[in-house]
């Protein structure tokens, strides 16, 4: 925000910012249209980015009205569905919650998109960290081949992997809803605790960091260990005594594949959101986001949808056999 | 120069990964455009032939990619040829072009179905190719056609060929219809220009056609009844293309069609659906046939020019388009969404009675389908309906079913239904319309779907813009009022939108003395995404209010400029912009 003191700054600066403006909406113009950025414009991007997100916190403080998401995984026509549900940016504000790349097959023009409208728009788009947002995870799911396949050379996965580590990892609504990727900590019992975290850096193995991103809920009491292998799952005392102490009403999470795009645990303290429809192309779920009013922030509203139809291509949806999940 | 890089390329051809052989390929034939045609004979054509006869197999499939391209450059002289096969054509084609027809015929024949494959999927545009180099002189009873091609033809569908081979037949058959087709279009054309009758060549040439068409019909027919569903499916894919490959060759059509029909029959879905989608481009081929059931006979022989211009004969749309009430029923909802999506093409061609008795009946039943899809893709093409039996009385026969769909639970479905509303507030006039329709499409600005309420501000506008300023006042402004004080930030802002777009189409005084007013309200919304659409909104309806620009306008505008929030700020700055440059021009002029 400090870069946004645009009155008091001199005419070359604000006919380089609108310049800047013009570069963005016509990124997005090709991005909306599936089309991905070159190499050179991601750099750019990326570069300006940077500069965008270093001013976040840890925890950002986002306000309402504002529509929350889940995992979007490369499902790139399925965004495009997204925004015909919810409402196209910037006129609807979003929260993303991390999970932009791997799996889907447009994870770069996923988060491309993504992270055009946050710099072209930062007060009506935020973009949180997810586990995926990662160099080692991308190499094994999807993201650093697709880089490979579209440009030629790992560049582009580079500079986009070296840009994940400024993402912001969590986020809290009007100081009641706390939003972020995976779940909470042994290590974390209060916001402030997550603030003094250093997150500029590749997401660890262990610690804090680590279960921010990749922790569940369970429906055993307490702390157990997490059958993924990096996090921890927590159960409905967790979960209580931490939106107690923190003064909060919700944590709002993502993560984890629900059948009916939104899930609700732990007596309404914690609730999953998961925004790619028919995930990985085959598991037959629905999507959800969750819309946060301004007058009435303790009823969010969720809006389910289905995949996008594919123009065209005859869909022969046979339910595929739970065996290949 | 050329020739040297010819060399890598062609161990690149021969190895074993699919994708470095096909870009290898298309180097290849980019390299040869530039060689001149001695070079060309020696280095590219000599290549292939090495290809054609390399040990390891994935040598020859390259082969089988390059010889239809480059047998037009060939040489045909049997001089420069050392032709083995002992075949000789009475077409004059020797030569090269002999020695490569030669190859392409063991490459068919070849051991290896990987090879057959690529062979067989390269058949049909080798054929064509070769009819287009060659002219009508290939098609006598001792040429390439018939004596080489037409056997590959028949080799290559032959049952006991894996079904990957099979597969291509009916495209292979797509190839030899418009090869025919694009012969016998020469022929009627010389033959109009000259003002002279085709004559006794020209004869001569139909005949042989008619002899090579009816040659291949069977092995399309076949298809039909293959025992791979693969290969049925193939052909209820293309059968749209096939139909019009054949559509002008005489009494095919009589053949063509009752195997279509069984196509629709078949017992797997995917095969019903894929024919399906083809249905109203099979119907619009315009050929006539015989009506189902009719048992006299064109069939066998070359008798099919004959009964051609036969009374009895109906168009084929008519004849399909008995068969939509059954596809109707079929079990299948992807075949009853392709149906759906397909079968208003046929209004066009069926005229207004024959879609009244036959194809009404059915779309109505569609339209009430237990599948969302179904009713969707029927609700979206209604419009061909339409044009040929007229908006009145699809209005009588379709407003109720329209109106159930109205809260589909599907957002797509009352996207569509909102898209009918303007033509149908047209039909039923002002009092029917604010009796029946104006709480619905009210009530859509507050749906929960985006789309749904952009569509719904839009609709207004429509409304507006037909029923007129003074009904709009009265009718929908109050109703956008309450919406503008609606607690979501996302309905007031498309109250505002759907403000700004209904005010383009008002007469000035409405627009200025009613919407203004309403829309710099807003502008003082707690939401700042409200805010901007407020300036978005003055800057689409501002060029239409010059008296109120400097006294109304932009006061507001200029303190959005200085809003605490920068979008606000951005879209108040571009509206005032764009309104300021639009009246220093209009004050110049």
């Amino acid at each position: 925000m400090v870069a946004e003191q645009s009155q008091s700054s001199t005419a070359t600066a604000a006919s380089s910012q609108s310049q800047l403006s013009h570069d963005f909406e016509q990124y997005l113009a090709k991005l909306t249209q599936g089309t991905p950025l070159s190499e050179s414009e991601v750099q750019h991007l990326c570069n300006k980015a940077r500069e965008t997100l270093t001013l976040e916190a840890n925890v950002q403080p986002v306000s309402a009205p504002v529509t929350v998401c889940g995992d979007i995984h490369g499902q790139w026509h399925d965004l495009m569905e997204l925004y015909r549900i919810g409402g196209s940016a910037p006129d609807t504000n979003y929260l993303f919650m991390g999970d932009y790349v791997d799996r889907g097959y447009y994870s770069v023009e996923t988060v491309s998109l993504l992270v055009c409208l946050k710099v072209r728009y930062p007060e009506r788009v935020h973009i949180l960290r997810g586990n995926h947002e990662s160099r080692q995870i991308t190499q094994v799911y999807g993201f650093y081949d697709e880089c490979v396949r579209k440009y030629g050379s790992a560049n582009v996965w580079k500079i986009f992997t070296d840009l994940f580590d400024y993402f912001p990892l969590t986020a809290v609504v009007e100081n009641q809803i706390f939003c972020l990727h995976g779940g909470l900590s042994p290590s974390i019992d209060s916001l402030d605790h997550i603030r003094q975290l250093d997150r500029v850096q590749e997401v660890p193995h262990e610690g804090p960091m680590c279960d921010l991103l990749w922790s569940d809920p369970d429906d055993r009491t307490g702390w157990g260990i997490s059958p993924r292998g990096a996090g921890f799952t927590f159960g409905q005392d967790v979960s209580e005594q931490f939106n107690q102490r923190n003064g909060l009403t919700l944590v709002a999470r993502a993560h984890q594949l629900v059948m009916e795009g939104y899930n609700w645990s732990h007596d309404k303290n914690v609730v999953t959101i998961f925004s790619a429809p028919n995930y990985c192309y085959r598991c037959g779920n629905q999507a959800a986001i969750m819309e946060v009013d301004d007058n009435d922030k303790s009823k969010p509203t969720f809006l389910q949808f289905d995949p996008a139809p594919r123009r065209g291509e005859p869909h022969v949806n046979r339910r595929t056999p739970d065996y290949f999940l | 120069m050329t020739s040297s890089l010819l060399h890598p390329l062609e161990l690149l051809l021969a190895v074993e990964e699919n994708v470095v052989r096909e870009k290898a390929a298309s180097s290849a034939i980019s390299i040869g455009e530039k060689m001149d045609d001695d070079d060309y004979q020696l280095e590219f054509v000599g290549m292939i032939s090495r290809l054609a006869t390399k040990e390891w197999f994935t040598a020859r499939i390259s082969a089988c990619v390059l010889i239809p391209g480059a047998f037009p450059r060939m040489s045909s002289s049997s001089s420069s040829s050392s032709s083995s096969s002992g075949i000789v054509y009475n077409d004059g084609i020797g030569g090269m072009r002999m020695a490569h027809i030669a190859h392409f015929a063991n490459l068919c024949r070849d051991d290896a179905p990987m090879v057959r494959r690529i062979a067989s999927r390269n058949l049909g545009p080798l054929l064509e190719t070769v009819v287009e180099t060659i002219g009508p002189s290939c098609l006598d009873t001792g040429g390439v056609v018939s004596t080489t091609l037409l056997d590959l033809y028949e080799y290559l569908a032959g049952g006991d060929q894996p079904d990957s081979v099979r597969l291509h037949i009916a495209q292979n058959c797509v190839h030899l219809g418009q090869a025919m087709t694009r012969v016998k279009g020469s022929l009627d054309g010389a033959g109009e220009e000259g003002l002279v009758l085709p004559g006794r060549e020209g004869e001569n040439t139909l005949t042989r056609i008619n002899v090579i068409v009816r040659r291949v019909l069977p092995l399309i027919v076949a298809t039909i009844d293959d025992r791979s569903w693969r290969v049925r499916w193939t052909a209820a894919s293309k059968f749209a293309l096939v139909a019009h490959a054949f559509s002008k060759l005489d009494g095919s059509m009589d053949e063509l069609v009752p195997a279509y029909e069984k196509l629709l029959q078949d017992p797997e879905a995917e095969v019903r659906t894929a024919a399906t989608y083809n249905f109203s481009e099979v119907a619009k081929t315009g050929a006539m046939v015989y009506p189902p059931g009719w048992t006299g006979g064109v069939l066998g022989g070359d008798g099919g020019r004959v009964g051609y211009s036969d009374a009895r004969r109906i168009p084929v749309a008519l004849r399909l388009v008995q068969r939509v009430a059954q596809l109707t029923e079929d079990d299948s909802e992807n075949v009853r969404a392709a149906l759906a999506m397909v079968a208003t093409d046929l209004a066009q061609v069926l005229g207004r009675d024959a879609t009244l008795t036959h194809l009404l009946p059915p779309m109505l039943l569609l339209l009430r389908d237990s599948t969302s899809e179904v009713r969707l893709n029927i609700i979206s093409s209604l419009s061909l309906l339409n044009d040929v039996i007229g908006t009145e009385l699809l209005t009588q026969s379709l407003l109720p079913a329209i109106l159930d769909l109205a809260d589909d639970g599907k957002w797509r479905i009352r996207l569509s239904v909102i898209e009918r509303i303007p033509l149908l507030a047209k039909q039923l006039g002002k009092e029917f319309f604010t009796d029946r329709l104006l709480t619905l499409c009210v009530g859509w600005l507050g749906d929960d779907i985006s789309s749904i309420r952009e569509a719904a501000a839009k609709n207004l506008k429509d409304i507006a813009a037909l029923l007129g300023s003074e009904w709009s006042v009265q009718n929908l402004l109050p109703r956008v009022k309450q919406v503008m004080e609606h607690q979501s930030y996302l309905r007031r802002m498309n109250a505002v939108r759907a403000l700004s777009l209904m005010a383009t189409v008002m007469d000035t005084h409405t627009a200025q003395w009613e919407i203004l007013p309403m829309l710099l309200e807003m502008h003082c919304d707690p939401v700042p995404n409200v805010r901007f659409n407020v300036a978005k909104g003055l800057g689409m309806i501002g060029p239409m209010l010059q008296t109120s620009y400097e006294g109304q306008i932009l006061p507001i505008l200029t303190l959005m400029m200085e809003d605490p929030d920068r979008d606000v700020r951005y879209f108040a700055t571009q509206a005032n912009d764009t309104l300021r440059a639009f009246f220093d021009k209009l004050n110049k002029n």
